[in-house]
């Protein structure tokens, strides 16, 4: 049967969509305030923001971890919310480094890429090449939970790759990374970009969304308060880098 | 995207989750099979053999073979709740069911992934207790009726030790519906004792235990002796098994206590 739902052109041609989506927790919380959000797709974009500006909250809203109303949240024109076809188009690498303590580093990859659909063999072959690029192939063996804390991060990064999405979502990858390792990471990353991949990264590293970002947008109180490319941000708050636009944002 | 694809794509997710859960099982024997089993060989020690030659027969049947098939429904239960509740609690409190909760598998797959780690778990132990009391035992009387009950046996519990899995908060939570639930249920569910036997109200309590009447259809299919009708009682728990199975399933598609 050929896939006749419904699609919004418009909404298809971004890679991400957020249209009013707003997020109140159970103790009363405002996370979300009829937040809207367009990153078109193939772009590398930078989401900067203070603790509890609502980051995580929107991140898990797309990959479906956060309760959220439908029509909220498109990816690639798909409804994050009610459209199972949206997870297969998102890879997440969340802030905490969560992995499953009973598979070894090779395991978690072959089990992630399986229950996003993948065939056993495709699956080992995926694995094999990213626990090489993220030189993880002497540790594919080993138990996650007995993997050093940047090795962990490092292969959460891999998982969110393995089922090739089309718009990878990275929640302060590099934190507790080391340098050398941090750098081989923005190289990768880069080369995805080249290939094609929509890249949304949070991060507190501003030089970081600097040195990667194509456009860049900061959040504060669950709202975006600005978003453009560095120049438009430099020449709208004022300042000689991005860090300078930010805190200017943050402070009005 | 064609959608046969998609559907393709869930079937195999829902095999790896399955997968991984019996996994999970049959590499943590220890403490997933052998302790069922071997508590299920103690009561057939104490209560078989030690108490058999003081109390010969209950409703024409020797005391070891009335008694078996109560004592395989108790590991049957206590087995398939324990391993869904643990194995997605686990999951919960560290973090990682994330994985899963972010794939394109429907909430329905889910739960039966999770179901599937539970029956193999409660089959495999109770296949062992079995095998350990068949040299006893004078046979079977009705293989498919013994196979029907102990299937849906494992089908309800699983579904139920699903359900603690979401609902936990807490490790004490999580053994609470084991420990205060499960095991009240299945002592009292006629395993050691005919309720025929007994004085009211305690005839009447026992048959208002919904596990009595797994108990003695699976006494129907070992022994050929039964209190209620077979079909009814394999029946209304079977009802009861998709019931929860199904609540399983809405409280996954909401999220309840696994998305904030």
């Amino acid at each position: 049967m050929i896939d006749t739902a419904p699609r919004d052109l418009d909404r298809e041609s971004a890679a991400l969509v957020v249209d009013g989506l707003s997020k109140t927790y159970a103790d009363g919380t405002q996370a979300l305030d009829a937040l809207e959000l367009r990153i078109p797709a193939g772009c590398f974009f930078g989401l900067l923001g203070p603790n509890g500006a609502g980051k995580t909250t929107l991140i898990g809203a797309v990959a479906g971890l956060v309760r959220a109303a439908p029509r909220r949240v498109f990816v690639f024109g798909r409804d994050a919310v009610t459209d199972p076809r949206s997870r297969l188009l998102v890879g997440l690498a969340p802030q905490e480094v969560r992995l499953d303590r009973f598979l070894n580093a090779r395991d978690v990859l072959v089990y992630h890429g399986r229950y996003f659909g993948m065939g056993r063999l495709e699956a080992r072959r995926r694995a094999d090449e990213l626990l090489d690029v993220f030189d993880l192939a002497a540790k594919q063996n080993t138990r996650s939970n007995r993997l050093s804390g940047g090795m962990r991060r490092r292969l959460l990064i891999a998982r969110a790759l393995m089922h090739e999405p089309r718009l990878v979502v990275l929640d302060e990858p590099t934190a507790g990374v080391d340098t050398e390792q941090r750098h081989e990471l923005w190289r990768y990353l880069r080369r995805l970009h080249t290939e094609g991949l929509t890249v949304l990264l949070t991060t507190h590293y501003i030089e970081e969304a600097e040195s990667l970002c194509e456009r860049v947008a900061f959040i504060s109180r669950g709202r975006i308060a600005a978003e453009g490319v560095s120049a438009e941000l430099l020449s709208r708050f004022g300042g000689e880098r991005l860090e300078d636009a930010y805190l200017e944002v943050l402070r009005t | 995207m064609i959608e046969a694809d998609l559907r393709v794509m869930q079937r195999r997710g829902l095999v790896a989750l399955a997968a991984r859960e019996v996994r999970r099982v049959l590499s943590l024997w220890t403490q997933t099979i052998v302790p069922h089993v071997v508590t299920a060989l103690l009561f057939l020690a104490v209560f078989g053999a030690a108490l058999d030659s003081r109390r010969r027969e209950i409703e024409g049947l020797d005391y070891l073979s009335f008694m078996l098939p109560g004592l395989l429904v108790m590991t049957t239960v206590s087995a398939a709740v324990a391993n869904a509740s643990t194995s997605l609690y686990q999951a919960k409190s560290e973090g990682y069911i994330e994985d899963v909760l972010t794939s394109p598998l429907r909430s329905s797959q889910i739960v039966a992934g999770y179901a599937a780690g539970s029956v193999v778990r409660a089959w495999v132990s109770t296949a062992l207790v079995a095998l350990a009391a068949a040299p006893f035992t004078t046979g079977i009387a009705h293989p498919l009726g013994a196979v029907a009950a102990l299937v849906i046996a494992g089908f309800v519990f699983a579904s139920l030790g699903v359900i603690v899995g979401i609902a936990a908060e807490t490790y004490d939570q999580h053994a609470f519906v084991a420990n205060l639930l499960v095991t009240p249920l299945a002592l009292l569910a006629g395993v050691f004792y005919s309720a025929r036997a007994l004085s009211e109200p305690w005839e009447t309590l026992t048959r208002l235990d919904p596990l009595y009447y797994l108990v003695d259809a699976t006494r129907y299919g070992f022994t050929g002796h039964n209190d209620a009708p077979v079909l009814v009682s394999l029946s209304a728990s079977a009802a009861v098994g998709i019931a929860l199975f199904g609540l399983a399933v809405a409280l996954v598609a909401r999220g309840w206590r696994l998305k904030p």
